[in-house]
């Protein structure tokens, strides 16, 4: 295999970063001052090549938890997580349910404000951008959901649904350029422009989800990030999806953050992973690497519950984790894994490890991997 | 006809009855948009304590299939036909609605994907389980209380003497799976029909959950029905599997055999469109088109607009399910032996 796997055809390292791929708002056209953070430690998970895009540093976000269980607590959805996403890369994020993955999604394209920490695009405060430069970064942001078109009005045509941030962002003068825009994206997707008087009770699951990426590129973006895109989908219809978006993301150029449960999707469409634990980043790497030579437990916990591919490995070795990740009302101190990681020492349960290169990794072409862990890289 | 030799050769408990022997199954929803063929001459063989995984896209008629075994489906607007459906000896094809409610629970039971909707929010889970023990065996409440905490130890929950107090809510959603599976398994079950047990749960909790219910089979000598999409559940636990397409069992063999050999093209479009940890970079291998419509199917082979071996037979005539060379396993494709010895 080579060092650095890629989905298909040429990976971060070919990719053309940002420039002939027609697109409105570049990042220079909207920067305001320069990205806070690419040096640092954030530089280690950048890849070689593709400036970053978006860049969140120390992001937090809390929420009331419900009744009951006393007015002040609080969930702590994502609780400092720091990340790069580069043009022309896909970074995969997985992590158990409640791990604050949707949550990352929506600070990332500005649905949500952080309580602290910042996103940023192209330098741009993501969270507080106001009138022409937070329309600009919605149409240079844009998300994709597990099932964009089951929220919309049923009695919307195709060509309304895909049409809308068109109109928004008054991208289509006149009708005849914004059904021809339509057509346009339909195709991008694989759909026929003859479908785009229909109405989306008429389409099957992975036909929608195909809408649902027209729609996101019909402003092109420079960032799309995806939360959960073919959770919903059945497996042989999911492969359609996962290559489309594959196939998109890298003759676009753009940025994706690609957000699954499913570690052998996630595995295939990213060049880096993130892994989630409670808010917080376990590990964040090249793909190849974070999967083959994971360096934290958590991690290797995740892994190592991803069913077989053959009876035959049933026996082998793996770490079954005990119980259900803690609520992240009131998340364990110190390191959130340590009430169930298998090489907990006390320490864990007093100081929070820091996302670090781990000490026994060696620095490699495909770049680096960080974790946060005391002992990472300990078997 | 099916699991014959090849189940009795691993099970332990060959001498038992079968835990499930199913012959031609036809159930057809009658609707306002039409009839709907939702399953069509559907043959299921268990063995106690093997577990048989049931695979399938969504819409293949899976549930449909367990709900009729079980009698759970609605008598209005479906016709349900059966040559034979027997659990663990007893014959349900000539049973009365009211025989067949007392062998729930007691011979056979159900595990359903969605477990806060299956539990009652306002009773403990210790009156819930108890229950179950009152009415089938005539405990006190004190009595079953117990009991409930014995069956909550059994499948993993910590401190059961405690949580037996607790409701649903407050226990997460494996913990819920589990109960599920202790209410089900109460009364000791010949056969245990799990539906999805575990596609609503994280990979780490669905192993929890799929190591328990690998242990409960054995200890309890149970025949398991497994309903999956997922291939990854089907390589984990099963001994035999029958794969599922618009309402018909295409392909049975053992897990091993269908994985390494798959007989059905369907079969081995779907091992192909799966990604592969071990392999990743390679372009995904999808099933072009959409899954079938039961309103309109295809004429001749259902799969065959989709299929990679299509020939002018395959528009024409349906094939039926049968033997391939090996023992117990079976196909329903005009091109069966050339798919089994194509690589995968
Ligand atoms: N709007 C909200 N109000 C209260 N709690 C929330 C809200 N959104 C998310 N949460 C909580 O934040 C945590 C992270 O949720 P989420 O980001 O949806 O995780 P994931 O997508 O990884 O499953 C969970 O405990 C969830 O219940
Ligand atoms: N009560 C019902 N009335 C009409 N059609 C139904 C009913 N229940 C299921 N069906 C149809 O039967 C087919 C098989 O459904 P099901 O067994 O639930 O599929 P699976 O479990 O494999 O996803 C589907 O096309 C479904 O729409
Ligand atoms: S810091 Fe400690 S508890 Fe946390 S993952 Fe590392 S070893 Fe485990
Ligand atoms: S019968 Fe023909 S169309 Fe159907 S699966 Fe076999 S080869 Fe394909
Ligand atoms: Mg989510
Ligand atoms: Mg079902």
């Amino acid at each position: 295999m080579p060092p650095s796997d890629h989905p298909a055809g040429p990976g971060p390292a070919s990719a053309d970063p940002a420039g002939s791929t027609p697109v409105v708002g570049t990042p220079t056209a909207l920067s305001v001052s320069a990205g806070p953070n690419t040096s640092g430690p954030l530089t280690a998970d950048s890849p070689a090549n593709g400036e970053p895009l978006l860049v969140a540093t120390g992001v937090r976000k809390t929420y009331r938890a419900g009744r009951g269980l006393g007015g002040r607590s609080r969930v702590h959805a994502v609780d400092g997580v720091d990340l790069t996403v580069s043009a022309g890369e896909t970074l995969g994020v997985v992590g158990e349910s409640g791990c604050g993955k949707s949550t990352l999604a929506r600070l990332l394209v500005g649905l949500e404000r952080p309580d602290s920490g910042q996103v940023r695009y192209a330098g741009l405060d993501v969270g507080t951008a106001r009138g022409v430069r937070r329309r600009e970064l919605r149409r240079a942001v844009q998300m994709v959901f597990q099932d964009p078109v089951a929220s919309l009005n049923p009695r919307m045509p195709i060509l309304d649904v895909v049409a809308e941030p068109l109109d928004v962002h008054r991208l289509a003068r006149g009708a005849t350029a914004r059904r021809d825009r339509v057509a346009e994206l339909l195709e991008m997707v694989g759909l026929s422009p003859d479908m785009m008087r229909r109405f989306p009770h008429e389409f099957s699951g992975g036909q929608r989800q195909r809408i649902g990426i027209a729609r996101a590129l019909a402003t092109e973006p420079r960032v799309v990030v995806c939360d959960e895109p073919v959770s919903a989908l059945d497996v042989s219809v999911q492969a359609q999806v996962v290559n489309l978006l594959a196939e998109l993301q890298q003759r676009l150029g753009i940025a994706l953050v690609f957000i699954a449960h499913d570690l052998g999707v996630v595995r295939h469409v990213s060049h880096r992973v993130a892994v989630m634990y409670l808010g917080r980043l376990a590990e964040l790497g090249p793909a190849a690497t974070v999967y083959q030579d994971p360096a934290h437990p958590y991690t290797r916990a995740l892994l190592g519950s991803v069913p077989v591919r053959h009876p035959r490995e049933r026996g082998r070795e793996r770490i079954v984790l005990a119980g259900d990740p803690p609520s992240p009302v009131d998340p364990p101190s110190g390191c959130r894994f340590h009430t169930r990681c298998p090489i907990a020492q006390d320490v864990c349960g007093r100081d929070a490890p820091a996302l670090l290169v781990p000490e026994s990794d060696t620095p490699t072409a495909a770049g680096q991997r960080l974790a946060a862990c005391h002992f990472a890289g300990t078997p | 006809m099916t699991s014959g030799v090849e189940s009795q050769r691993r099970s332990p408990d060959a001498d038992l009855p079968a835990a499930l022997r199913v012959r031609s199954l036809d159930v057809t929803f009658t609707g306002r948009r039409g009839t709907v063929p939702a399953v069509r001459g559907v043959d299921l063989d268990i063995a106690a304590g093997e577990v048989l995984v049931l695979l399938g896209e969504s819409g293949s008629g899976k549930s449909v299939t367990a709900r009729a075994v079980m009698g759970l489906l609605d008598p209005g607007g479906v016709r349900v036909s059966s040559e034979q459906i027997r659990v663990a000896g007893h014959d349900l094809t000539s049973a009365d609605p009211e025989q067949v409610r007392k062998l729930r629970g007691q011979t056979m039971a159900l595990v359903f994907q969605d477990a806060l909707s299956a539990l009652n929010p306002v009773l403990s889970i210790g009156d819930q389980l108890g229950e179950v023990f009152r009415l089938h065996r005539g405990l006190s409440r004190r009595a079953a209380r117990t009991e409930a905490a014995e069956l909550l130890r059994l499948v993993g929950i910590p401190a059961p003497d405690r949580r037996v107090r607790d409701y649903p809510h407050q226990f997460s959603g494996g913990m819920r799976q589990r109960i599920l599976i202790a209410m089900a398994v109460a009364l000791g079950p010949r056969l245990l029909i799990a539906d999805e047990p575990t596609t609503a749960l994280d990979v780490t909790v669905q192993a929890q959950i799929l190591q328990l219910v690998d242990r409960l089979r054995r200890e309890l000598g149970m025949g398991v029905l497994l309903i999956t999409h997922d291939l990854g559940v089907a390589a984990e636990i099963a001994d035999r599997v029958a794969v599922m397409y618009a309402g018909r069992i295409v392909e049975t063999g053992t897990v091993a055999e269908v994985l390494d050999g798959p007989a059905h093209p369907y079969t081995a479009a779907l091992l192909r469109s799966v990604p592969d940890l071990a392999q990743p970079g390679d372009r995904l291998r999808p099933i072009p088109g959409s899954p079938p419509n039961l309103l309109a199917l295809p004429t001749g082979c259902a799969f065959h607009p989709r299929c990679d071996r299509v020939t002018e037979e395959c528009t024409v005539t349906r094939p039926e399910r049968r033997p391939l060379a090996v023992p117990g396993r079976t196909a329903a494709c005009h091109h069966a032996e050339e798919a089994v010895d194509a690589p995968v």
